[in-house]
């Protein structure tokens, strides 16, 4: 069952994309791709992209260099829109909280960058193997995920150090980028040191198994509707206001 | 070898700190209707004392420098311990003016939406002031003002009372002397 080209391995290929699909469909009737531009992008390319890598490995016509710098390729345009879902992330969940939005940004900045260096230390002491554009895919993938899953930790470490309220949508997508990234960090960091040799197919299965997780979490989140809550204001206790209050008029009074 | 089992080991701590933050994210989410708002009361006196700088300067003056080391070490936590507080409460309150956030009323919502604003400037003062404090332990003899916390504080408490009033405008709050 857990052999490359098993059904299992069919399946987890085409799952994923075809519920992308379905989820990009889905936002694009309820409006959602105005307000998640850039997800919404991510959905279509890792639609047409995946199926497209897909085909092109499955194609017996077409070489193994082919068939790399195809994923290499997909992967540097993955990257890039990844990383633009996650300033997204960021924009929707400080838009509400304009008072720390640029303490905010600063130090999402700052954990960038520390992030970047780091990644590129790790690119630095890869061990590269025999097929170099092999390697520089490991050795890409595994920086990156470093930077991401870092990005999205930062996002949520910084969410809860402020008690800030995530909507659901933007909690569900940042959550799917999150295990997405922590999952590819181990795979990748796996992977570039060549520690599996010949059994490395598979991590495949574990990596793809999340990835189908994190659709589902994606469809869950923006499709289905949550129950709302009750929308009665909580009432602020009367015996701490008003000792806060004697506290105030007595700290006013020249 | 060891670069991968260090990645993978911080992979599965990051894993498990986004899941559980995302738990509980969910989890909050869920009980902000049943919230009850649990803020403590801070002597903002005591606080502002041990902020002084001037009393600092003082104790500098009468203490030998290892005795005023110490009391100064003793200060510093006591300030900490009271903005440990003081961010607590913030958060308490960052969370109620969330809930009074989904208020018909206008009032109250603009009220809770300055609440909020307010209790996060507070929460992020409050941050800023810890490094500091904790800072300060390390090196007594140095300068250090919390001023700005305290300033906070006293526009925080104002926004919650006025957010208490829209919401339970039948019950007055009473300004009283302590």
């Amino acid at each position: 069952m857990v052999q490359a080209h098993s059904p299992l391995w069919h399946y987890l290929s085409v799952a994923p994309r075809v519920l992308l699909a379905v989820l990009a469909f889905a936002m694009w009737r309820r409006g959602l791709r105005r307000q998640f531009p850039a997800f919404f992008s991510y959905t279509i390319f890792e639609t047409v992209g995946g199926a497209a890598i897909y085909a092109v490995y499955m194609s017996p016509s077409v070489s193994s260099a082919t068939y790399w710098w195809s994923y290499l390729s997909f992967l540097a345009i993955e990257v890039f829109i990844k990383f633009v879902v996650i300033g997204e992330v960021f924009t929707n969940l400080f838009r509400a909280y304009p008072s720390i939005g640029r303490l905010a940004k600063s130090l999402i900045t700052a954990a960038g960058i520390v992030l970047v260096f780091a990644g590129s230390l790790i690119a630095a002491y890869a061990s590269p193997g025999s097929f170099w554009f092999v390697s520089a895919t490991r050795i890409l993938g595994r920086s990156v995920s470093v930077v991401q899953c870092g990005l999205i930790l930062f996002l949520f470490l910084l969410a809860a150090r402020f008690h800030l309220t995530w909507s659901r949508p933007v909690l569900g997508i940042a959550l799917g980028l999150g295990v997405m990234a922590s999952v590819y960090v181990a795979y990748w960091a796996l992977l570039a040191d060549w520690l599996l040799g010949t059994k490395s197919y598979k991590l495949d299965f574990l990596v793809m198994s999340t990835y189908h997780l994190c659709v589902l979490i994606w469809c869950y989140y923006l499709l289905v509707p949550h129950k709302s809550a009750i929308t009665s204001a909580a009432a602020l206790p009367e015996n701490n206001l008003a000792a806060w209050n004697r506290e105030l008029e007595r700290l006013l009074q020249p | 070898m060891n670069l991968a089992i260090i990645l993978v080991t911080a992979s599965i701590l990051a894993l498990g700190v986004i899941l559980r933050l995302a738990v509980t994210q969910s989890l909050q989410v869920r009980r902000r209707s049943r919230l009850a708002v649990s803020v403590q009361p801070i002597d903002l006196e005591a606080f502002r004392n041990l902020s002084n700088p001037a009393e600092d300067g003082y104790l500098r003056r009468r203490l030998p420098a290892g005795e005023f080391r110490s009391v100064r070490r003793a200060r510093l936590r006591a300030m900490a311990a009271y903005v440990q507080v003081a961010s607590s409460n913030a958060s308490a309150l960052v969370r109620a003016g969330e809930a009074a956030l989904a208020s018909g009323d206008v009032r109250v919502a603009e009220a809770a939406q300055q609440l909020v604003s307010d209790a996060l400037l507070l929460r992020r003062n409050s941050t800023i002031a810890l490094a500091r404090i904790y800072l300060a332990l390390a090196w007594p003899n140095s300068d250090f003002a919390a001023v700005r916390v305290v300033d906070r504080y006293e526009q925080l408490s104002g926004t919650a009372m006025l957010l208490g009033r829209l919401q339970n405008p039948a019950v007055p709050v009473r300004i009283a002397a302590h």
